[in-house]
């Protein structure tokens, strides 16, 4: 018991110095390691000689040294950092992210700062540099993000570090600002012939809702984003407020798609592009104001429309994983046969990147179902 | 001023300072020194471009041949300057150092080659400190210390060029940076490097004084002098007498300012004559016994101390490097301290240092000169002991007027004592003291002296009335030395230069001991103070303070300073606790008297104590409160920025203890349009506050101490507003 208390708390202690000893460190740039060396030069000749004129040489060396350091860690001590990122970003598209940067020191100004993303334990280099930073002074800097991959990226810490005042030392200093980025699956552009095929297939499943048409189907506060032709300026007048007018979809079918997560490591490559070729298809449909639903493995979004559901089905596939076989209750089949006792399912497209072949094929109640073969033929161009 | 120019100009400035030091220490050849100004100035031209457009330097040819050429050249030379021409390595290093200096002067064209051009000027500055000790180094060393603070600087910001990152607006990332010399930039400058020279001053007296010594240590040669040899020719100290170069300097530490307007500094005694020059009987030098401290005893232990009157005087002097090995000292020596390995006195307490000093000494010495007795001045016969009889009654073959000359002039006296002030009033009255004079040797230049020319200097002065108080049987010696006349009065000293050098009598006293007389009749020469020499003296003063912080620091000095800083801290505390216990006792007696008043139970009094507490506290509350509101009122518009933040933070509060609580994310626009629907009468107030909070915060504009004001007004107003039930 005691052991155990003891190795706690040395671990902790272990743990804070460690702390200590990555938020602040010192190295020797290659101008300083020539300083250092003749300042050992003057100072062997001080001890040689005795000759205090060379100990003075000798005192003025060291000072700049030690002011150096002192220099360096004012200009790093009153620094403070926040983030701005986007709630998702997409994979392969460019985003901005953007870097407050506060002096919060009541004098002294900052020079030539030099600030890193720390992300997995890497520096990674953005280019973010602050050439000078008043006191009380605030700035911000962006730049861009190009995320590869879906999924979460953790920004751990900034590092800001400095050659600040004399270049002889680089010193850093680390800063706990964390952010947690969701990357979804990049949005890719799709055969309109196939879309349209979708579309055209479900007829007859529609319930009233807002869309593009003629009808009136409601009339609402105007809220920022929306089209300003939209504004029923009749309504306005008399109501002294900004109304808009919203129309009934002509086409009026809800589609669910449902991808299976399931697939072989081997698959990995196609179950990835599945993941892109759905959330490139729910990124259409959205925009052409259809009710989607989107079932991705046991997470299902519910049926809606509009860019907050889209946001929330893209934030699905962001984070879904693919599965490996035989856990048969993830089985896309089986989550098709729950679903054909839904009655609001509508039109159901079922992406399969990958069928057992050992198990017989399951009698799937969907409206369109794209198998491995057909996922690749729409993906290729990828 | 762009950085990038200032960082030109600053790198060419502190080659300047550089090659100034070089140029004070004297060893560069007048054609290379006026070469290189020549490129300096060129180079400085540039730097400040002017004449506009012309980059003179710029357009030097850039061919690395030619250049490299010019190192091996450079190099051959140095070679050849060792070998040959300066014959030393160090001369010839210094040399090859400035050769190399202008080439890199004229080929800055990377950061490498000002990188090789601050090397070069820190070897330069170490050379200098090599060569001198004086106090212009002072200012050299000042210079050097902001050029290098401005140069680093400009050298690290000018090589911070950022890196442009597009971003997604199309803007690099590069911040606002001001790229050049601002008010604000030039003043955090100078700032930075006196807070260097301050950590400077402060690292250079805590650096232990370690002196190793690993390499041998050149001797430098020493200032020549005369007249402290074994032999002395008469006429020698004459050619010194117009020579102004300081030999020593001299402080009376018990006599702020000095007792007496001569001071005489005894180098060494001679007791042969041989009727053309001096010399001492006993080439023999005994060491003088330490007795601990680095304290050296003079007179040896159980010899016999003049009974006769003394004065104690006390000195410590600043000897420069001299080709002699004797110390200098007031008349007679009774102990010396300083940092010798060891220190020798000869028959006729001459003291010597074992070899010539390479740099200057700095010694302590206790002399006491004795006065003759009354009885001794009175007496008509003095016993002299045999040996004293022969050493010191010595004549060579002098003509029999001088021995007339001394009887005539005695004649009369009926003591030694009346005889010796009679030979010296002759001497002085009878005589013209001057420096003109031939210089060729006289085979007889006392008789000369006193009959034919009845001119000269203190040397004839001084043989004559020796050779004349022999021939009367009184024993004298002549001594050789230095007469002290120079007071400074800004720095408490005696300064001595060559033409002070000086030759005196000493006569001996069976029991007063031997006793300091000087024929030479003042010079007529003698040029009045004028403001210049004033000047010189506080520029003298102020060299010597710079030896003696600077120069002569020692490890000795720091042990001195930490006994000191403990002492200091001892009686510190002592004082410290001695106010701690009168306090606690005053203390105690208040709470006593106050405890017995509440007995007597005055109810007034009992009152005023309970309240006092709550007095104090309001007091402090209001202090507290009348300080945050002069902060309001800085003058400082970063300050007022500031306290608007703080007002608009405050009005949050009060709205949220009003149960209108914003987020994080509601912006000042949305919190008035808040304020306005949930809380209409504070909704004007709130938005007054709020724009001007915008305003002072992200327009940049200053508010004035005015908006402030009504601003503060209005926050305090909305205090004391109640929100209208709902």
């Amino acid at each position: 018991m005691t052991n155990s208390f003891s190795q706690t708390r040395i671990a902790r202690i272990a743990s804070r110095l460690r702390r200590l000893a990555t938020r602040r460190s010192i190295r020797l740039t290659s101008e300083g390691t020539r300083f250092l060396l003749l300042t050992l030069g003057i100072g062997m000749a001080a001890i040689n000689t005795g000759n205090n004129l060379f100990y003075l040489l000798l005192a003025m060396m060291l000072s700049l040294v030690v002011i150096s350091g002192l220099l360096s860690e004012q200009c790093l001590r009153g620094l403070a950092f926040h983030r701005h990122v986007p709630d998702l970003v997409m994979a392969n598209d460019p985003t901005t992210v953007t870097l407050s940067v506060t002096n919060r020191h009541a004098h002294l100004p900052s020079f030539s700062v030099k600030l890193f993303d720390v992300a997995g334990g890497q520096d990674l280099d953005r280019g973010l540099f602050v050439g000078h930073l008043p006191a009380q002074r605030s700035l911000l800097l962006s730049y861009p993000l190009l995320a590869s991959t879906r999924g979460w990226i953790r920004l751990e810490c900034i590092r800001a570090e400095t050659l600040f005042p004399f270049g002889l030392f680089r010193k850093r200093a680390l800063y706990q600002v964390h952010a947690d980025i969701l990357v979804g699956p990049p949005i890719k552009p799709l055969s309109l012939r196939f879309v349209d095929e979708l579309v055209s297939e479900g007829q007859g499943l529609s319930l009233p809702r807002r869309g593009h048409g003629t009808q009136l189907y409601n009339l609402r506060l105007y809220q920022p984003g929306d089209d300003s032709r939209a504004i029923h300026w009749m309504t306005t007048a008399r109501t002294s407020q900004l109304i808009v007018r919203e129309t009934e979809a002509e086409d009026q079918r809800r589609i669910t798609i449902l991808l299976s997560t399931v697939a072989p490591e081997d698959r990995n490559f196609l179950f990835e592009h599945s993941v892109t070729l759905v959330a490139s298809l729910l990124w259409q449909l959205s925009h052409r104001s259809y009710p989607l639903r989107l079932i991705v493995g046991r997470e299902d979004s519910g049926l809606g429309s509009g860019s907050d559901h889209l946001l929330a089905m893209l934030r699905l596939l962001a984070l879904c994983e693919r599965r490996q076989p035989g856990r048969s209750a993830d089985d896309a089949a089986d989550q098709v046969g729950a679903l054909s006792h839904d009655a609001e399912r509508g039109y159901t497209v079922v992406v399969m990147p990958w069928v057992d072949p050992d198990r017989p094929a399951a009698p799937v109640a969907a409206d369109r179902v794209l198998h491995a073969a057909q996922i690749e033929e729409l993906t290729h161009a990828f | 001023m762009p950085f990038e120019q200032a960082f030109r100009l600053s790198s060419v400035l502190l080659a300047a300072t550089a090659l100034t030091g070089l140029l004070f220490a004297r060893i560069v050849p007048a054609w290379l020194a006026a070469v290189t100004i020549l490129i300096l100035t060129v180079t400085l031209l540039d730097a400040i471009d002017w004449p506009p457009g012309m980059r003179l330097a710029a357009r030097m040819p850039a061919s690395p041949i030619l250049w490299n050429g010019l190192l091996i050249g450079a190099f051959a030379l140095f070679l050849l300057d060792a070998a040959i021409i300066s014959g030393e390595m160090l001369p010839a290093g210094i040399h090859f150092l400035v050769i190399l200096l202008g080439i890199k002067l004229l080929t800055l064209h990377h950061r490498r080659d000002y990188r090789h051009l601050y090397a070069i000027c820190l070897m330069a500055l170490l050379a200098t400190a090599s060569l001198t000790t004086d106090a212009w180094y002072v200012p050299v060393f000042l210079l050097y210390l902001l050029a290098t603070v401005w140069t680093l600087l400009l050298y690290h910001l000018t090589g911070q060029t950022p890196r442009s990152v597009p971003t997604p607006t199309g803007r690099p990332n590069a911040l606002p940076n001001p790229r050049r010399i601002t008010g604000r930039f030039f003043w955090l400058t100078n700032g930075i490097a006196l807070l260097t020279f301050a950590l400077t001053l402060a690292i250079f007296f805590v650096l232990p004084r370690v002196s190793a010594g690993l390499l041998p240590k050149s001797r430098g040669e020493g200032l020549k002098t005369t007249g402290f040899s074994e032999r002395v020719d008469l006429g020698m100290i004459g050619s010194v007498k117009e020579d102004p170069q300081i030999v020593m300097r001299v402080e009376l530490p018990d006599q702020p300012a000095p007792g007496k307007d001569r001071l005489y500094l005894r180098g060494l005694a001679y007791d042969r004559y041989d009727g053309r020059s001096w010399s001492a009987g006993s080439r023999h030098r005994r060491n003088l016994g330490l007795i601990g401290d680095g304290t050296f005893l003079v007179r040896p232990s159980g010899s016999r101390t003049p009974s006769g009157p003394s004065d104690q005087l006390r000195q410590d002097i600043l000897l420069e490097a001299l080709d002699t090995s004797v110390l200098f000292a007031a008349p007679f020596a009774e102990s010396l301290s300083g940092e010798f390995a060891g220190v020798q006195a000869d028959a006729m307490t001459g003291l010597h240092v074992p070899y010539p000093a390479s740099s200057r000494i700095r010694y302590s010495v206790t002399s006491r000169e004795p006065r003759i007795t009354a009885d001794e001045q009175s007496a008509r016969e003095l016993d002299y002991a045999n040996a004293v009889r022969d050493r010191y009654l010595q004549l060579p073959e002098l003509s029999p007027r001088v021995t007339e000359l001394a009887r005539r002039v005695a004649e009369g006296a009926t003591t030694p004592y009346e005889k010796t002030a009679a030979v010296l009033q002759h001497l002085l009255n009878g005589y013209r003291y001057s420096l003109d004079l031939e210089t060729t040797a006289s085979a007889r230049p006392i008789e000369d002296f006193l009959f034919a020319r009845k001119t000269g200097y203190c040397e004839h002065y001084a043989t004559a009335m020796v050779v004349m108080l022999r021939s009367l049987g009184i024993p004298a010696r002549l001594v050789t030395g230095f007469l002290a006349t120079e007071w400074n009065d800004f720095g408490g000293y005696y300064t001595v230069r060559q033409r002070d050098a000086h030759a005196w009598v000493e006569v001996y006293y069976p029991r007063s001991g031997w006793i300091t007389l000087d024929p030479t009749p003042a010079s007529g020469a003698v040029p009045s103070p004028s403001g210049w020499e004033a000047l010189q003296r506080i520029g003298e003063s102020l060299r010597l303070q710079w030896d003696r912080t600077f120069i002569r620091y020692s490890a000795r000095d720091q042990l001195a300073v930490v006994h000191g800083l403990r002492d200091g801290s001892d009686s510190a505390r002592d004082v410290v606790g001695q106010w701690v216990t009168a306090l606690r006792a005053a203390a105690a007696r208040t709470l006593d008297r106050v405890a017995t008043q509440t007995r007597t139970a005055d109810p007034v009094a009992g009152g005023f104590l309970a309240v006092l507490p709550a007095a104090l506290l309001a007091l402090l509350i209001v202090l507290v409160r009348t300080r945050w509101r002069s902060g309001l009122f800085s003058n400082r518009p970063a300050a007022r920025a500031q306290q608007i933040v703080h007002l608009y933070r405050r009005m949050q509060d009060i709205a949220a203890r009003q149960g209108i609580v914003t987020g994080p994310s509601t912006t000042p626009m949305e919190f008035v349009k808040l304020v306005g629907r949930e809380w209409t009468e504070a909704g004007s107030t709130v938005a007054s506050v709020t724009a001007l909070y915008c305003r002072g915060r992200f327009s940049g504009a200053a508010l004035s101490r005015e908006e402030l004001a009504g601003a503060l007004e209005q926050v305090g107003a909305l205090q004391h507003l109640t929100r209208a039930a709902r």
